[in-house]
């Protein structure tokens, strides 16, 4: 694990890394050597302290902040912690490894042995699960500024791209038209991409696994000069970071197919505007630009001028009705700034009255084709999206 | 045994004779030997313990009421004579107990010891003793259990002999019968008084109880040494922990507010003084030559009036009206208080100390008060934690005129005052580790029984109890209410400092740049941690507690971090 990388991407970012740990951190000491009581003055992460900016159209924080005092008996715990998880992830990042969130867990794991008022022993772990561990790690994300990402941490990798485009990553050169019926695995670690020749006009998002699959194996991406990307489901960190600076970096426009109903637009959302519990990482993870394709309820329903993509009989047989929990997803979404633009408002209300959603493998089992060669392609060249 | 007899055969005579009620005169002797349970021999277990308790007392009385730190040893041994006689029960007891004090001058010991109502403390002077029956009670029950006579061994300061006597009561006549007397010549300068009263009990039931209250007895008289040795041998030493007593308490003349109509005839035939005028002012306490001149004219009867013509018939009704005034006038100055001889705080604080080793104890001694023409002092000592098992309700230590008390607790005012507190308000939750001593002194202790076990519900003194008890209260709260602040402070200290190894060693590594970075020394992390113990120290404060000693917040740090390992 400890041997020098030789990736000079990497190099560059563990020693920026550790840098601002390091500095961040000396302001806490300075104090206690100074006699001085420390606190860490972290960014709230709470919902109260989530707006969204309408300007960069993304969820961002707001001002409020905690200060975590060491001498203060409710904080002192989490005081604690947050050195400790600081002081790993800062070792591993000079002794150039790469921990998971689970070893980030299990290496800050120990038991503190004591005597109580009454002197009787007592013993307290320094975290108790990883959910514990892991709220930590945010609490030193918000205070350095810093994603894990950039830390180089590692998680589980979900999400799944191929497409007319050549990477460099860990030294190795990567051609992702050439993975054959598998897909190049997004890395924990995104930023350490290079991006090399790309020969791709638009990224197309989807949603689930298996029409990522369906699409990849008519080899979609090649026809249309795409990039196929997947999260499968709720998409993790890096494949969000991933699709922004596809946008960002290489100016390609995002499209983003998800199923028609509640569910699926919130994950528009999140590849949207960032996520709501966590709206510190927008700024790095969110890809504002990125625009819903569909399905939408005007494809089943049709609106004014536009036809349906759907038949009567084919809608009878595809539509699913909505249960409680969606109607009241949808509610939800209602109150979201960012979904109260006009074409959005005009689909949740349609949602709301007809009480209807629908898979996207329903357009896929009308024909794959159909999905591929008919409803993508005509609906991006006739701009029928939403922003 | 010969009395109960004969009792019977009267009873079945009465029984008989129909036509008429039969009518005797009953000695006073035998009332109380038939009524034994009046005075708190009412069985085996209770006798046992009354004995102790009326022989102890009256040692008490013999000496630190006369200026002597007393020395007392109490004995009980089986009867093995009468135990042999009566099948091996071993439920024969000999009871003895010595004093140090003035001795009974022997010219007085028959009467002392054979006669009910015989007194030396038929005076108004704060004394345990006051009926002049309890000695009397014991052997009248001694004589009619065991059929064994008192022995009485004593002798008084100045004298060269001690005198020895053994005698009956002869409840008929309630005369002394002497049986045995005896007198050496002293060869040491012993003064004081031994007694030996044989009777019928049940130690293992009476045990805690008497043993109970010799302990209550050394807690109140701190300053007497009591040895107490057991039947089985077992030998319990209450050293003297002070020479410092109480002054005596001293004889007072009777207040005009306590005296009755009896009393008044009494002192109307026994007096020097010539006019009634003279009466009030010489026999009465608290009654000058103007307050007495201006309460008569008040009243309307003639100053000069001679006192043997106001105890003729003729005059009757206006010694009642004389009596009645004197009582509820209220031009009289109250009742004097100097002649009573209340413990202090320092010797209840002593005596708490020495039982329960508490964590907090304090005590208060209030002015002198009144109550129908007596004068008493309430005092109140309370005790907390420490060795005081924690209890559902406060421990209560009653005591009148330095008599502990242990029966009849619920029927006692000081009882009724302690339990109606709102302990809440004073920052004690039960289960709580306390005891709270209630000591009342006065000329006249407003007993319910002769039995001296319970004091009546007087107002006056009811107040005064409840008003004590909360100035102590206030007192503990101040104590309790910093004790848990410091138990406070202390639980911070903890929950802060046991993080302490854990963030110096994550900080040291912190602390060296990413260019210069390798592990940190363990001298590294030693500067980190005194930094951050200093720094804890210094921002937690300690409440001090007056009487406890005051620790440095610095040492309950370290000491916390000590006690610290990581797995
Ligand atoms: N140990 C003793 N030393 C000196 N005098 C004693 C002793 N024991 C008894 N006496 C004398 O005997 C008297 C009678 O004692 P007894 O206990 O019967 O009555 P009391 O103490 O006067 O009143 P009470 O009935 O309240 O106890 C006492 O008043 C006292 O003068
Ligand atoms: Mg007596």
């Amino acid at each position: 694990m400890s041997s020098v990388p030789s990736d000079k991407v990497d190099v560059e970012a563990r020693r920026r890394a550790a840098k601002v740990i390091h500095e961040k951190f000396r302001k806490v000491l300075d104090d206690i050597l100074k006699g001085k009581p420390p606190k860490l003055v972290i960014p709230k992460r709470t919902l109260a302290n989530t707006r969204f900016d309408p300007e960069k159209g993304i969820l961002v924080m707001g001002e409020d902040v905690i200060e975590r005092e060491l001498l203060n008996m409710g904080e002192a715990r989490r005081f604690m912690q947050t050195i400790l998880m600081a002081s790993i992830i800062y070792q591993a990042l000079i002794e150039n490894e790469y921990p998971t969130i689970r070893d980030l867990y299990y290496r800050g794991k120990h038991t503190i042995v004591y005597r109580d008022l009454r002197g009787r022993k007592r013993e307290e772990n320094t975290w108790e699960e990883q959910a514990e561990s892991d709220s930590v790690i945010r609490d030193v994300e918000v205070y350095t500024g810093m994603l894990r990402e950039d830390m180089l941490i590692l998680s589980k990798e979900k999400g799944k791209v191929v497409g007319r485009m050549k990477i460099r990553s860990g030294g190795d050169t990567i051609d992702l038209s050439k993975m054959g019926h598998g897909a190049y695995a997004i890395e924990s670690t995104p930023d350490l991409i290079e991006f090399l020749d790309v020969d791709a006009e638009f990224v197309l998002v989807v949603e689930k696994d298996a029409v990522f699959q369906q699409l990849h194996r008519v080899k979609f991406w090649d026809k249309y000069k795409a990039l196929l990307v997947t999260g499968a489901g709720q998409p993790d960190r890096a494949t969000r970071r991933f699709v922004r600076r596809l946008n960002e970096e290489l100016k390609l426009p995002v499209y983003i197919l998800t199923d028609s109903d509640p569910y699926g637009w919130y994950i528009y959302s999140v590849f949207k505007v960032g996520s709501i519990q966590l709206s510190y990482e927008s700024m790095r993870l969110a890809t504002p630009k990125a625009r819903f394709l569909g399905v939408s309820m005007t494809d089943i329903f049709g609106w004014k001028g536009k036809k349906p993509y759907l038949t009567e009989r084919e809608r009878r047989n595809f539509i699913i009705k909505a249960k409680d929990l969606d109607i009241r997803r949808a509610r939800e979404l209602m109150k979201y700034s960012w979904f109260q633009t006009p074409r959005w408002r005009r689909e949740l209300k349609i949602f709301l009255q007809k009480k209807a959603k629908l898979e996207i493998e329903a357009l896929a089992s009308k024909g794959l084709k159909f999905l591929a060669d008919k409803y993508i392609p005509e609906k991006i060249q006739t701009g029928d999206w939403i922003e | 045994m010969a009395r109960a007899s004969s009792v019977a055969k009267q009873t079945g005579k009465t029984g008989e004779a129909r036509k008429g009620e039969r009518y005797r005169e009953m000695s006073v002797a035998e009332f109380f030997a038939r009524n034994r349970e009046l005075a708190g021999f009412s069985n085996p277990t209770r006798a046992l313990y009354q004995t102790v308790r009326e022989l102890v007392e009256n040692a008490l009385d013999a000496t630190d009421t006369h200026g002597i730190l007393p020395f007392i040893q109490v004995s009980i041994t089986y009867d093995e004579e009468l135990e042999a006689k009566h099948g091996n029960a071993k439920k024969w007891f000999r009871v003895t107990v010595e004093d140090n004090g003035i001795g009974v001058p022997p010219t007085v010991i028959a009467n002392a010891f054979g006669r009910v109502l015989f007194s030396s403390k038929y005076v108004i002077r704060q004394t345990r003793g006051m009926y002049g029956l309890g000695v009397k009670a014991a052997v009248l029950y001694g004589q009619m259990t065991a059929g064994k006579p008192v022995e009485v061994y004593s002798s008084i300061g100045n004298s060269e002999y001690v005198y020895s006597r053994k005698l009956y009561i002869d409840t008929e006549k309630n005369e002394p019968r002497i049986v045995e007397r005896g007198q050496w010549r002293k060869r040491s300068g012993w003064h004081g008084t031994r007694v030996t009263i044989t009777l019928e009990g049940d130690w293992s039931r009476a045990k805690s109880r008497i043993l109970e209250y010799i302990k209550r007895t050394a807690i109140i008289a701190p300053y007497a040494e009591i040895v107490f040795e057991t039947p089985e041998g077992q030998v319990f030493v209450f050293p003297r922990l002070t020479n410092k007593m109480p002054p005596p308490p001293k004889e007072a003349k009777p207040h005009p507010h306590g005296i009755d109509v009896n009393q008044m005839k009494l002192l109307l035939q026994s007096t020097n003084a010539r006019t009634l005028l003279q009466v009030l002012v010489t026999e009465f306490q608290s009654v000058g030559k103007i307050t007495a001149e201006k309460f008569l004219k008040q009243v309307g009867i003639p100053p000069d009036i001679k006192p043997r013509d106001l105890l003729r018939k003729e005059y009757n009704d206006l010694l009642v009206r004389l009596v009645d005034s004197m009582k509820s006038y209220r031009g009289f100055r109250a009742p004097k208080s100097e002649h009573l001889s209340p413990i202090g705080e320092d010797l209840i604080k002593l005596g708490l100390k020495r039982m329960f080793e508490p964590e907090w104890v304090d005590a208060v001694t209030r002015p002198p008060r009144a109550y129908a023409g007596h004068s008493f002092i309430v005092e109140v000592g309370i005790a907390y934690g420490g060795a005081l098992e924690p209890v559902q309700e406060p421990l209560l230590l009653r005591y009148a005129n330095k008599i502990p008390l242990l029966y009849e607790e619920r029927e006692d005012v000081a009882y009724k005052v302690v339990s109606n507190i709102n302990w809440k308000i004073y920052r004690v939750e039960f289960p709580a580790p306390i005891a709270v001593l209630v000591h009342i002194a006065s000329t006249k202790i407003p007993y319910k029984g002769v039995g001296k076990e319970s004091i009546s519900d007087v107002p006056e003194i009811e107040s005064e109890i409840r008003t004590a008890v909360q100035e102590v209260a206030r007192r503990l709260r101040l104590f309790l209410g910093r004790k848990a602040r410091e138990a406070e402070a202390r639980r911070k200290i903890i929950t802060i400092a046991k993080y302490i190894p854990e963030i110096a060693r994550g900080l040291a590594m912190l602390a060296k740049p990413p260019e210069k970075w390798s592990p940190p020394s363990e001298d590294e992390e030693r500067r980190l941690m005194e930094a951050l113990i200093k720094l804890v120290s210094r921002n937690i404060e300690i409440p001090e507690i007056p009487g406890v000693d005051h620790e440095d917040p610095e040492k309950v740090v370290r000491s916390v971090i000590e006690n610290i390992h990581l797995e």
